[in-house]
């Protein structure tokens, strides 16, 4: 098994992983305040789009980023206003956020740079790699966790910090009151929609920055739909982990290893498609055995139906 | 004269939503730097300007139309079907083994090829309904991860067991179906097939089942309000496999016909590429879920992306502007739950 699990694998699973991650949070703040955000796919397709946009013009990585932040937050705040203040159905919302990203970075894509399928320009600047001084020094562990983009670490931080943040603090607690019974949460005169749009926002940021990650740190370049179904997997992760920091951060890893393993079995003698078939297979199995709890009831209670 | 008066106000937001698509359309048309009305007008000539494009928005209005009211049962029923793309896949790749392996007849092998799509595709679907009722797992999750299965199933067996040998062509597909076994064309010379007229049967009869059936009304029922169809005896779990089964049949169908009446064999990425599926649920959700409704706007949103191809033919704005326009549209019907909330609050006051 050694030529299979090199550190390399846990490396590029860390790497693949880092957008579904960063995503499945978003997702998973959505989730505790009653909201059962499809959008995420659109929402990381547009970061992914800006943030080239961004680096294109600016030449800056890190303004590059800060757009793609912007822009999933502008169009969080859609998913926001349709579905709190209009009281539209979530999930359809989400669905048309979807469609509408896909439309508008297509069609983008043809109005700034003029070419279909993909832009790649080779002026501009990926995400840089970070060495962690002291770690890259141990023989296994730095060869893992060593050399990847500051998203990568800052995904891992955010797992920890926005555990804290919902789970000891006192606005995190309103957060989850407002999703676990909102009627109740408004009673003792906590502002449950203003709530709800902070955890919009708050999933805007990261998905933003899951894409600057996706179209940056991965590669330098982008390619229509080049989401190809992670945020859908995203959703997955944040029903997988219940909608809880580290549980998510779990079953992230779960299918991103899974995924790293896939493309390593691809060198054996096995069909691709069997291969590639793995992470959804693992991830129905996994289903099984961590039932969701309290969120799907959660989102059935704020809007009629979560399916 | 009421119910004249209720119907015009259920087409109104609609029609506001196609009206609010249309500006959005226009102000991506003005961006590029193109004429709106000349754009517009090409498109509806890619969409309607002929008989022949109109034949053309027909047949790709079939595979929409059979997806969207099998979304549209799920959805009256309650239960978010976003499988569609898996379950039309197998039900196309099974008409194309059918057709190609079944003895027979050519009308026999046809019929079979149909029937075979439809349970195939129904399987698929009935398989998650049973993940949720047995095993309560989100039918909204366990959909979507089983189209990735049952495309790369499907990707695989034309690859390798399936894949066509004759041809010097390397694509992924299986072999040409024999003439006998196509599903006849309704026009000579056009790509109208006869699978348009099983869509608009298949509509009118869903229609019928909602509206007059006592299963119809279970199932709305079970939808509108679980709870009660619970108090009134309707067994959530049988009802859930049985409208999913029915509604994987539609998307099934839907890829039966593609094949049998378009595509004449089972190619590799041609039915998910162009999008069928989620059309399928954008007609759906447009409409919301009236299976009369539901192929109206399949028609619709097939005419946009066949006027969309026409307008890229014809001028310099990209075929993107139909999915802004299409997803704008979605987005303004979706608030329609909107308006009557703003009633009811002016109601209250």
């Amino acid at each position: 098994m050694d030529f299979l699990l090199d550190a390399s694998l846990f490396a590029s699973t860390l790497r693949m992983v880092t957008p579904i991650l960063l995503a499945a949070l978003g997702g998973a703040i959505c989730a505790r305040v009653g909201l059962f955000n499809v959008g995420l796919e659109g929402l990381i397709l547009i970061g992914a789009f800006s943030a080239i946009v961004g680096n294109h013009f600016t030449g800056n990585v890190l303004a590059a980023v800060l757009i793609a932040v912007l822009c999933s937050l502008l169009f969080s705040i859609i998913f926001g206003y349709m579905s709190i203040h209009l009281k539209a159905n979530v999930i359809v919302v989400g669905i048309a956020l979807n469609f509408l990203a896909l439309g508008l970075t297509t069609f983008s894509l043809r109005a700034i740079f003029d070419v279909k399928g993909a832009y790649y320009n080779k002026d501009m600047v990926g995400l840089p790699k970070w060495d962690i001084p002291l770690l890259k020094d141990i023989p296994w562990l730095g060869d893992v966790l060593s050399g990847h983009s500051p998203l990568v670490y800052l995904s891992i931080l955010l797992v920890i910090g926005l555990q804290y943040f919902l789970f000891k603090t006192v606005t995190g607690f309103r957060l989850l009151a407002s999703g676990e019974n909102p009627t109740a949460a408004r009673s003792l005169g906590i502002k449950v929609s203003r709530i709800q749009y902070g955890a919009v926002l708050i999933c805007g940021v990261l998905c933003g920055l899951a894409g600057a990650q996706l179209s940056l740190g991965n590669v330098t370049m982008f390619t229509e739909g080049m989401t190809s179904g992670r945020g859908f997997i995203a959703l997955v992760a944040t029903m997988l982990g219940q909608s809880n920091p580290i549980g998510v951060m779990a079953s992230s890893m779960l299918f991103g290893f899974m995924d790293a393993l896939s493309i390593r079995l691809q060198g054996f003698a096995l069909p691709t498609h069997f291969t590639m078939m793995l992470p959804y297979i693992v991830t129905i199995i996994a289903m099984l055995f961590f039932k969701d709890k309290g969120y799907i009831q959660e989102a059935r209670k704020s809007n009629e139906s979560s399916r | 004269m009421d119910k004249l008066v209720q119907f015009g106000r259920s087409l109104m937001q609609p029609l506001l939503a196609v009206i609010v698509g249309l500006a959005a359309g226009a102000i991506a048309i003005v961006i590029v730097g193109g004429s709106v009305m000349e754009t517009y007008a090409e498109m509806w000539k890619g969409a309607f300007g002929s008989f022949y494009f109109l034949t053309n928005t027909l047949s790709r209005a079939t595979p929409i139309i059979l997806i969207g009211l099998g979304v549209a049962l799920a959805f009256r029923a309650g239960f978010f079907n976003m499988g569609s793309e898996g379950q039309m896949v197998l039900g196309a790749l099974s008409a194309a083994v059918t057709a190609i392996y079944l003895p027979g007849s050519g009308l026999v092998k046809l019929i079979a090829a149909i029937i075979a799509g439809i349970i195939a595709g129904g399987i698929w679907s009935a398989f998650a309904g049973w993940l949720d009722a047995r095993f309560r797992m989100n039918l909204l999750i366990t959909t979507l991860l089983l189209n990735y299965i049952a495309t790369l199933f499907a990707g695989y067996m034309v690859s390798y067991p399936l894949k066509d040998r004759t041809g010097s062509a390397a694509m992924a597909q299986t072999v040409m179906l024999d003439q006998s076994v196509w599903l006849p064309k309704l026009f000579k010379g056009m790509s109208l097939h006869a699978g348009f007229i099983l869509a608009v049967v298949g509509a009118i009869l869903l229609f019928l089942f909602m509206r007059y059936t006592v299963k119809g009304y279970e199932i709305r029922m079970l939808g509108g309000n679980p709870l009660f169809a619970s108090y009134g005896g309707v067994q959530r779990g049988k009802m859930m496999l049985i409208s999913m089964f029915v509604s994987g049949g539609f998307a099934g169908l839907a890829g039966s016909v593609e094949v049998l009446g378009t595509q004449y064999r089972y190619l590799d990425g041609a039915l998910t590429s162009p999008g069928y599926a989620w059309s399928g649920i954008m007609a759906t959700l447009l409409a919301g879920s009236h299976p009369l409704g539901t192929a109206v706007a399949a028609i619709l949103l097939a005419a946009l992306q066949t006027g969309g191809m026409g307008m890229e033919r014809n001028t310099e704005v990209p075929l993107e502007v139909s999915s802004i326009i299409q997803a704008v549209l979605i987005l303004f019907v979706s608030a329609k739950f909107t308006y009557s909330f703003i009633k009811r609050k002016k109601a209250r006051s």
